[in-house]
């Protein structure tokens, strides 16, 4: 595979993993801007944003967050930048989804500033049509309530209890999965 | 708080800028709060009193088009509470933040067909963070366009195993695995197994108390005594006669009202001769026991004169004594004596 972040899941590299888990992987590598940055990734083979699901995004953002706050006092750094390159346009060098953690002091040498344009009302009109055309389409809550069902679906196969968080109450509920024929069956025996 | 308040302070005249530093030092967190929120530019446009354009409002977040955007499109998202830098946010709204950002890029390479996105985050004045709320800035891109360009180089080992070893540790503190909890787990254990031995080491100091040993006290320390109903002859407390009195019959009074009782002291009370319970009496024959029976000799100094002087008689008799039991010492002891003559020098004259 021609995928660095595959080989580093495969310790063929000299890079060094700071963290594991089943999902997420941490790890310091050769090729980076400065030293002391560090690369945050998922296990499986995701090429970009789009294509990773929503809890292993979650995870690698909490993940994320907590490195750059190790870092200041680990590095001593002033600062932390957060950058995810998502396509070969936003200069993504390796097919594989991860998270820049980049330690930052002031007389640094690195400059990520950028000129501002100047755009008419027009295409800030335009751009504004398009784009909430298409955010009104993003309906978050449903789509965690739809993963949340599957979930809970699979496990009433196997007949265990789990134990699911309701955002709207924050609170914990038991949902025990007992088929309906163990409900029959117990009146049936109760029939003298 | 210290930034925004220290520049806009910059601009005042001193006098007034006395005035307000003691006014800030007056008010509590909560006011701390209400200030800050009053001079962030972006909390008053979450509120709505700045005009803005929204394109995505949510409980957590809400989503605007920068004024100064890096290309066309650029956006801002941003959680409704106010937080300076990442690190202090919840994990549930950096997990909902992510989502809704992974959403919108979507909407961006479909809506205005960008090469390519970028998430950029930026914590803290050095790396270039301008508003004192946190932002997450959603940027497209093409190919060409100078807005984000890192440029990579090699480095050697040493650098990697050095930042290793400086954030590892850290790393693993600070998302509760590994080492320091199992250090932390285990400082927890050994305080509880001391607060443990404290607790057994009180009793057995208790149970030492209670039972004064082999030490004789005389009649002036005790503080109280025993007696009984039917009894002549009143008792200390560690007296075997009074243990033996059952707690209903028992009858305590103080030392002085002893004289008035009318009652004779007991031996362990006039401080002759106590009479203990079997354990004690166990250990102090078990004591004896254990003592060695070696005669004690008299200092010299307590010894009279007359046995100085014999002593000193012995040893040198004792000296002579071991030369005169040879018979060649004898010999020439007797040959000494005046001029004795042997037997056999004789014996040539008569023949």
């Amino acid at each position: 595979m021609k995928c660095e972040h595959c080989d580093i899941v495969d310790r063929n590299t000299k890079a060094q993993i700071l963290y594991e888990d089943e999902e997420v992987l941490v790890a310091v590598k050769d090729v980076v801007t400065t030293p002391g940055q560090i690369t945050v990734f998922p296990r499986e083979h995701f090429t970009i944003l789009e294509m990773v699901p929503n809890k292993i995004l979650q995870k690698c953002s909490i993940i994320a967050n907590k490195v750059g706050a190790a870092v200041f006092e680990a590095l001593g750094a002033q600062g932390t930048n957060i950058i995810i390159q998502n396509g070969l346009g936003a200069g993504q060098k390796v097919p594989h989804f991860s998270i820049e953690v980049i330690p930052r002091r002031e007389s640094d040498g690195l400059n990520f500033q950028w000129q501002p344009k100047h755009l008419a009302e027009d295409e800030i009109d335009l751009v504004l049509k398009l784009l909430k055309e298409e955010a009104d389409k993003i309906n978050l809550k449903e789509e965690l309530k739809k993963e949340r069902k599957e979930v809970l679906e699979q496990i009433s196969k196997n007949g265990k209890e789990v134990t699911v968080k309701d955002p709207e109450t924050k609170t914990e509920m038991k949902v025990e999965q007992k088929n309906k024929e163990d409900y029959l069956l117990k009146s049936l025996r109760r029939i003298p | 708080m210290s930034r925004e308040l220290s520049d806009s302070l910059s601009n005042l005249a001193p006098e007034q800028r006395k005035e307000l530093e003691e006014k800030l030092k007056k008010m509590s967190p909560e006011q701390l709060q209400e200030l800050q929120k009053q001079q962030c530019i972006f909390c008053q446009i979450l509120a709505g009193k700045v005009p803005s354009k929204k394109i995505y409002e949510d409980e957590v977040c809400t989503v605007i088009i920068d004024i100064n955007p890096a290309s066309k499109g650029h956006l801002l998202i941003m959680p409704k509470e106010h937080y300076a830098i990442m690190p202090q946010i919840p994990e549930e709204v950096v997990g909902h933040l992510f989502l809704v950002c992974k959403h919108l890029s979507k909407a961006l390479l479909k809506a205005l067909k960008a090469e390519g996105t970028n998430i950029f985050i930026a914590n803290g004045p050095a790396a270039g963070q301008r508003a004192q709320h946190t932002i997450i800035h959603l940027i497209p891109r093409k190919e060409g366009d100078l807005v984000l360009d890192l440029q990579e180089k090699l480095f050697d080992e040493e650098m990697l195993e050095k930042v290793k070893g400086a954030v590892e540790s850290k790393l693993k503190e600070v998302l509760g695995v590994g080492k320091a909890v199992e250090e932390a787990i285990e400082e927890q254990e050994s305080k509880k197994k001391e607060v443990k031995r404290a607790e057994r080491e009180e009793d057995h100091t208790e149970e030492k108390e209670i039972i004064p040993l082999h030490r004789k006290r005389g009649p002036g320390e005790e503080e109280f005594f025993i007696t009984s109903l039917t009894a002549k002859r009143y008792h200390q407390e560690r007296c075997a006669f009074a243990q033996n009195i059952p707690a209903d019959k028992r009858i305590v009074f103080a030392k002085e009202e002893a004289s008035k009782s009318g009652l004779k002291p007991c031996t362990c009370v006039t401080g002759k001769k106590i009479h203990l319970k079997t354990t004690e009496s166990k250990i102090r024959k078990e004591r004896k026991k254990t003592k060695t029976k070696t005669k004690k000799q008299p200092l010299e100094r307590h010894k009279k004169q007359s046995e100085k002087k014999h002593q000193k008689q012995h040893q040198k008799q004792n000296e002579n004594h071991t030369k005169k039991h040879t018979k060649k010492q004898r010999e020439e002891q007797l040959q000494k004596k005046e001029g004795f003559v042997s037997l056999d020098d004789i014996a040539d004259l008569f023949k």
